[in-house]
């Protein structure tokens, strides 16, 4: 067999398991995991109609991933009557940020302006976070919208981070670590991340050392939460598809070893 | 109402897909099309949120003759496209590198080595007995360190500590590999929902 006809075989395999494990329907408990458990205490704890700046800090690539986390953690704001403000580091991020925050908002009846509010995207992501540890209004004089962020009820007494409970940055990349970085480091503010899973290890390091007050990430991570805040959605329906496909995966590595040890022992024979 | 912004993902997602049989035109359309829409995306965005919003409104209309350094700086930049005045360019540069190097070094400094230091600095034995994990911790950064210090050859002793260094720098190396599998597959099969659900609605 050919490397092209196999590799196709193989994705052609992992197309088909996914899909039937994703029309199989599944519920069952997850097991929380504590860094997601601190997460969702973290916000729990924050007291209601308090600010708490939600950063999207992505690209539309990896929405598959990052959309669960992130509505997970907008509904349990919603739920908590905290008042999400969302801005974006990446540009890209910017749309699918206030389409999220307006979709969940419509999901609790909450009104753009008064209950959550969208700034939107700022280039040069170091000067961004520095600048609004000096002044957000300076450094968003009008939101998403083009309103004056003055005029909105729910950016009242919003001046630097010391008016908001802290950033929770949904992030693709290395961003997340730049809030640390330049947010926490310099200003102080908690910061938190529900981060896509291929950056759980980057981020692992600083909540160890305090420097994040929580982490939660991939798939996993939204299923968990989802099962927290008693709301199902896209984690808790991707995981026995992401179990699937991980035994799928392991299943490949053994047969190709296998299939690459056979060929190594007849080649052997033959220069015998 | 047929919703035609699913259709078009959907059509467009599976356009992706064709990739793996082969590379194709269908699949180039799809990736010269998000390529287009991105960079289109981003210019209005940086001018609506930037340029609008940050420098020419509070010029014109809030008078801020301050922000006409900036802006100078903003417009030596683009000398770069004549070969006889890019040299100007250089100021911008300069400016740039010299405050972006003066705020980055002490915050990672701070960030990445002190506060991780004296994070790894905590008691090996506690009310609760033998710090397992600290013990672990600080067995890992000063093997691993010894794998990176290369004044002297890996022999002897010092090769021996490194070896545990190279072990210690495998199993991150898996667990970071492990998680990115992970991360690619959620990709696929966050796109596999959207088809299913949202485009074909096979299943709720």
């Amino acid at each position: 067999m050919n490397s092209a006809l196999s590799r196709r075989l193989a994705f052609a395999g992992l197309f088909i398991a996914v899909t039937v494990a994703m029309l199989i329907p599944s519920e069952g408990d997850v097991r929380v995991a504590p860094e997601t458990r601190q997460l969702y205490e973290w916000i729990d704890s924050i007291p209601p109609g308090s600010q708490v700046i939600v950063s999207f800090d992505h690209e539309a690539s990896a929405l598959p991933e990052i959309r669960p986390l992130a509505l997970a953690l907008l509904r349990h704001c919603f739920e908590r009557d905290l008042v999400p403000i969302g801005v974006s580091l990446l540009a890209e991020g910017t749309g699918i940020g206030f389409a999220l925050m307006d979709q969940t908002a419509d999901e609790y009846d909450k009104t753009y302006g008064e209950d959550y509010a969208f700034l939107g995207f700022k280039p040069q992501f170091i000067a961004a976070i520095l600048s609004m540890g000096e002044s957000i209004p300076a450094t968003y004089p009008e939101d998403y919208l083009g309103t004056p962020i003055d005029s909105l009820p729910a950016m009242v007494g919003v001046t630097t981070y010391d008016d908001v409970v802290g950033v929770l940055s949904i992030a693709d990349g290395s961003m997340t670590t730049h809030w640390v970085e330049y947010g926490e480091a310099r200003f102080g503010v908690p910061i938190a991340g529900a981060v896509t899973a291929a950056m759980i290890t980057s981020y692992d390091p600083y909540l160890a050392s305090g420097q994040m007050v929580a982490l939660m990430g991939g798939l996993r991570g939204a299923a968990e939460y989802e099962q927290l805040i008693g709301i199902g959605g896209g984690g808790s329906r991707g995981l026995l598809a992401q179990s699937v496909s991980h035994l799928y995966v392991l299943a490949m590595i053994i047969i190709g070893n296998l299939l690459w040890w056979r060929a190594r022992r007849r080649k052997g024979k033959e220069s015998v | 109402m047929i919703d035609w912004g699913t259709i078009i993902a959907g059509l467009l997602t599976l356009a992706i897909f064709t990739f793996l049989y082969g590379d194709n035109p269908i699949y180039r359309f799809a990736e010269s099309l998000l390529i287009g829409v991105s960079i289109g995306y981003f210019l209005v965005i940086t001018w609506q949120n930037t340029i609008v919003s940050l420098l020419i409104k509070p010029l014109v209309s809030d008078g801020r003759i301050g922000l006409i350094i900036p802006l100078g700086l903003g417009l030596l930049m683009l000398s770069r496209f004549s070969s006889r005045l890019s040299f100007l360019s250089r100021l911008p540069i300069a400016v740039l590198i010299g405050s972006g190097a003066g705020v980055a070094i002490p915050a990672m400094l701070d960030a990445r080595t002190l506060r991780q230091i004296d994070a790894t600095i905590a008691p090996l034995w506690t009310d609760g007995g033998l710090a397992i994990g600290t013990i672990v911790v600080v067995l890992g950064v000063l093997t691993t360190l010894a794998y990176f210090y290369f004044s002297r050859a890996q022999t002897g002793s010092l090769g021996r500590i490194s070896q545990i260094g190279i072990y210690f720098l495998m199993v991150f190396f898996g667990t970071t590999f492990g998680y990115t599998v992970m991360s690619r597959m959620s990709t696929f099969i966050g796109r596999m929902e959207f088809l299913l659900v949202d485009f074909l609605r096979l299943t709720q």
